[in-house]
């Protein structure tokens, strides 16, 4: 069932100035393809700065603006820590686990 | 100020990548260092290095110095770089009121996460001194 398909993106690492880019290209490849229901595990990343978070929010609002949404998940104690300071967990729905993530869309 | 580390290269995208490893030798080379506090201070490089690769002009050319001392009671660094003199008041120490704004936070989490940063244009380069207390 196609409309119930959720896409999982694990990006792993520093989620920097380097990465960032292609992170977001990632994206919007996959909202692209049609699928618009992302969780991003973030248990693979070490370390994000403020071009992560910006890669973020232009994953959510791509996600969005096609009819979908963004979730992130398993979200380690950097990353948290600087949502928090931003305040982007206003707007980035944090979970558990991408189990957690992935249900109740 | 004297560094127990330094590095010294091109202010691009990819010497960020150098400049985490030295943030990750020095916590493996001081255990007694705060895990908490190394990460915050890491987060702080990152970004007023990433500000100056981002802002320096002429883009691409501009080089840097990066020192770190781990002292007693604070973490402390000095990021100079070449390149022109950053108009005064213009970077932000403030988060966008907008949450979902791309851009113009990285200067703010710094600030966020230090007890000072200060910049300062002094015999022709940027100086920009991090320090964050231990806890």
């Amino acid at each position: 069932m196609t409309e119930n398909r959720i896409a999982v993106l694990q990006p792993t690492g520093r989620l920097n100035m380097v990465a960032a880019p292609a992170f977001k290209n990632l994206v919007e490849e996959t909202v692209a393809s049609g699928e618009t229901r992302i969780v991003v595990d973030l248990g693979q990343v070490t370390f994000i700065d403020s071009s992560g978070l910006g890669a973020l929010i232009s994953a959510l609002k791509a996600t969005r603006q096609a009819g979908g949404d963004l979730r992130i998940a398993d979200v380690p104690e950097q990353v948290m820590t600087v949502l928090r300071l931003t305040n982007l967990d206003r707007v980035l729905r944090v979970h558990p686990t991408v189990v957690d993530a992935s249900r109740d869309w | 100020m004297t560094g127990d580390y330094v590095l010294e290269g091109l202010a691009v995208p990819e010497s960020l990548n150098l400049l985490h490893d030295l943030l990750e030798r020095a916590g493996r080379e001081h255990p007694d260092l705060d895990a908490g506090d190394l990460m915050m201070f890491e987060t702080a490089v990152i970004e007023v290095a990433g500000n100056v690769v981002e802002h320096g002009r002429p883009h691409g050319r501009v080089t840097w110095a990066f020192r770190l001392s781990v002292l007693a009671d604070r973490l402390e660094a000095q990021l100079s770089d070449s390149g022109e003199e950053y108009p005064g008041g213009t970077w932000g120490t403030t988060m966008p009121a907008d949450l979902l704004q791309e851009e113009g936070r990285g200067l703010a989490l710094a600030t966020a996460v230090l007890n000072s940063l200060d910049y300062e244009r002094s015999d022709g380069a940027n100086h920009w001194t991090m320090v964050r207390r231990r806890s």
